[in-house]
């Protein structure tokens, strides 16, 4: 018997997974935007799971909204990677060292 | 869809109309006429936002949009700082961004979508409507920071920014899907009744609270959550640091009240206890790191730091004057941070960036004026009397006090004093060190519109000292409807 | 039957979800990722999110992964450079995962999740349409988070063009229609010249 822990649990371990892959990858920023999207991933299985369970249209709503935003965001992002890439000619994190931080 | 609908959005309706507008209008204007039409029409656009604002403002709560936005006097205020202090920002960097060519019709459409997005952010009474808002802003953010391409310090700054805003955002959205959870509603003010309504474990709703903190701080920029604010504010064109500097903050107040204190009112005591500590750290951490630096810029960044964790004091007290303070505070905050990046970005001519403290050695010698209004915003952020920092500060104290945290109010005075020392450092550098001669020397040449807004900013953290207790009426009224 | 689907799906998710994060080759990493998406819309359709399902697999799989992929063969990568040093983190981010993967679990599973308060719904009947329902409510409840969506894609594309199109200054550009519309008066010029007088050598 499936509960929604089951869901919920699955939906940790792709959080746990994504935080991870950020903080783990020093060396490509790439990895690092397909971690933020997986990390969005495991909000939605979260949304989709207390939808179905409540019974109720407004977490799939949000998960719609979800996915608009992180495609948005996803075009951002690689813009962004793009241009620092002109720059640089790198996309390693740690060659980012121009500023002290 | 009724009046009272558009009426509550109003406001946003017309500036991302106008939006549009300018940026289609940038396709056709020959050269020469863009910047001028685009400019003024995004200064018209503000202040019809921000007369709208006042207009249909409603004391009580009004909802709309199937209770999605809400308009009360605490949405209309911060609308009207948001759109008031965006200008000033267009006012100020225009001959920063002129010269480096990043003035442009996209500037401003990128502008007037993030002041959209803030507007959504104080008026939202529903987690989605929040959420877009958040990330409407944090997209034109990104961009901005990003604006100038051939800046490798630009697109660092955008990319690390982008990094960790993207996890703040995740973050935040999966406290929010624990939330919506536990109490089956997406709508602010129905969360508080619903999640201490059942019964069992209290586990669950202690977690999305901790995770809904995390993404809220991270926005804001408390420590241990602060890693970008220097690099961001650094690394990011000045045009854009004054811009990400002032209005986002009373955005990032509204939300964090609404979801904090309206939302998770019932949980008062728990988030009361995880906010002082994180208030503390950052008041320490700013104050004591931004001594450390020689580049106005990132000193600037380590004292917003520590400001954030001084207006967080005023939420921590979870009463209502201690909102009404650090509403108060946040208010003061983005009108002295304007004036000093105002100075900045006036000192800054092109090929000159007038970003580290030593190239203002002597500026008394050279700009009396510039001078002497760097001054007076310096007093204000340390919060020296008779300025209107120091009002603040002393209202939040006060606040804390009043809430019986005696200890607490002695360990942020403390930290002030420590931090009142970088500041005092700028005016030191200002008046008592000889001009520096190793560079040519900063020129104070703002445009005569920027001239006049810097003097207004320049003397109002002093003059409007025997008015400055209406704000805080203000203030209290618009957050007393609120509970 | 309904365990066997789930598990099958959720073992496939985790463990491409993990690939992406720890794999070298940021190619592989994006089909990964693919790979996870396509398990984690699988798994939708058994929680009746059929709408979602299908625009997950459509957005993700069709656009934004093609975009991923796009930009990373567009990038010159050095692959090889790229992990050095990982294996020596591997062990601390592990670790850390399952750390956090055995908290949040502790959440997930505690009473206010379990079967007693938030039972298996019975599901609806074969008329039920999920994307009606959804198309309902997005348009009318909704339809102010739409619009600002729709601002957030219009400032996804001002960005994306603002950030990466750059005029060099140095390139020359054709421009076929104004080399269309050249007319004579522009190219030809008839020079009058008186014509030459012929040297008289002996003069």
């Amino acid at each position: 018997m499936i509960t929604l822990s089951h869901y919920l649990v699955l939906g940790a371990i792709l959080f746990a997974l994504s935080v991870v892959g950020i903080f783990l990858n020093r060396k490509n920023l790439v990895i690092i935007l397909m971690a933020i999207e997986l990390l969005l991933l495991a909000v939605n299985m979260n949304f989709i799971a207390f939808s179905y369970y409540l019974d109720d249209l407004a977490g799939q709503v949000f998960v719609f909204f979800i996915l608009t935003v992180a495609a948005a965001e996803a075009a951002i992002g690689l813009a962004i990677l793009i241009v620092l890439f002109r720059n640089r000619r790198s996309i390693n994190v740690q060659d980012l060292d121009q500023l002290s931080g | 869809m009724t009046n009272q609908d558009i009426l509550v959005v109003l406001p946003e309706i017309v500036i991302a109309l106008m939006a549009c507008f300018i940026l289609v209008l940038d396709l056709y204007l020959p050269a020469t006429k863009k910047k001028k039409f685009g400019y003024g029409l995004s200064l018209v656009t503000l202040m019809v936002g921000a007369g709208l604002s006042i207009v249909y403002s409603e004391p009580a709560p009004v909802y709309g949009l199937n209770g999605l936005v809400l308009m009360d006097s605490l949405s209309a205020i911060l609308k009207v700082g948001i759109c008031i202090s965006t200008g000033f920002v267009l006012v100020y960097s225009r001959g920063y961004a002129d010269a480096r060519g990043l003035w442009k019709g996209e500037f401003f459409a990128l502008a007037l979508f993030g002041v959209v997005g803030m507007m959504v952010m104080t008026a939202s009474n529903h987690l989605l409507s929040l959420y877009v808002g958040l990330e409407l802003l944090a997209l034109c953010l990104y961009t901005m920071v990003a604006l100038r391409i051939d800046s490798t310090a630009a697109s660092e700054a955008a990319m690390k920014y982008f990094v960790l805003g993207a996890l703040a955002s995740g973050i935040l959205l999966y406290g929010m899907s624990l939330l919506y959870g536990l109490t089956g509603t997406l709508y602010i003010n129905e969360l508080s009744a619903s999640i201490v309504r059942h019964d069992g474990s209290t586990l669950p709703r202690t977690m999305a609270l901790i995770l809904v903190l995390v993404g809220l701080l991270f926005k804001i920029g408390a420590v241990p959550f602060h890693m970008w604010v220097p690099d961001v504010y650094e690394g990011s064109p000045t045009s854009s640091t004054v811009y990400l500097a002032t209005a986002p903050k009373l955005a990032g107040f509204a939300i964090i009240l609404r979801l904090l204190a309206d939302g998770l009112g019932s949980l008062a005591t728990e988030w009361q206890g995880m906010l002082l500590v994180v208030s503390i750290i950052s008041l320490a951490l700013g104050n004591i790191i931004a001594i450390a630096q020689s580049n106005i810029k990132r000193m600037l960044a380590y004292s917003a730091i520590a400001h954030v964790g001084f207006f967080l004091l005023g939420i921590l007290t979870g009463e209502v004057s201690g909102y009404a303070s650090a509403m108060a505070y946040i208010l003061i905050y983005a009108v002295v941070t304007l004036g000093a990046f105002g100075v900045i970005l006036a000192l800054s001519s092109k090929g000159v960036e007038a970003d580290l403290i030593e190239d203002y050695s002597g500026l008394n010698q050279s700009h009396p004026w510039a001078a002497f209004i760097m001054l007076l915003l310096m007093f204000s952020l340390a919060g020296i009397p008779p300025t209107i920092g120091f009002y603040a500060k002393l209202s939040v104290l006060q606040a804390v006090v009043n809430a019986g945290m005696t200890w607490v109010a002695v360990v942020a005075v403390v930290l002030s004093v420590i931090g009142a020392f970088y500041y005092l450092r700028i005016v030191k550098v200002m008046y008592f060190d000889d001009l520096a001669t190793s560079h040519p020397g900063l020129q104070f040449r703002p445009k005569q519109d920027a001239r006049i807004l810097l003097t207004i900013n320049g003397l109002a953290v002093v003059v409007l000292m025997p008015w400055i207790g209406k704000l805080t009426t203000l203030c209290e009224g618009a957050i007393e409807v609120l509970f | 039957m309904e365990s066997i689907l789930f598990y099958l799906f959720a073992t496939v998710l985790v463990v491409s979800a993990a690939m992406v994060v720890t794999i070298r080759n940021p190619v592989k990493a994006a089909l990964f990722l693919v790979l996870s998406f396509f398990s984690a819309a699988c798994i939708w359709m058994t929680l009746e999110a059929e709408f979602l399902s299908i625009a997950l697999v459509l957005v993700y799989v069709g656009a934004v992964m093609v975009l991923f992929l796009f930009v990373v063969m567009m990038l010159d990568i050095d692959v090889e450079s790229m992990r050095e040093g990982f294996a020596r983190n591997l062990p601390v981010g592990a670790l850390v995962a399952g750390v956090m993967v055995v908290e949040f679990a502790v959440v997930m599973m505690s009473d206010r999740f379990d079967s007693q308060s938030l039972p298996r719904p019975a599901g609806h009947g074969p008329d039920y349409s999920n994307t009606k329902e959804l198309g309902l409510v997005l348009y009318t409840d909704y339809v102010f988070a739409f619009e600002v969506a729709g601002l957030i894609l219009l400032v996804a594309i001002v960005a994306a063009i603002v950030l990466t199109m750059r005029r060099r200054p140095n390139t020359r550009y054709q421009s076929p229609s104004e080399q269309v519309k050249v007319n004579k008066s522009e190219r030809l010029r008839i020079v009058s010249m008186p014509a030459e007088k012929r040297l008289d050598i002996d003069n």
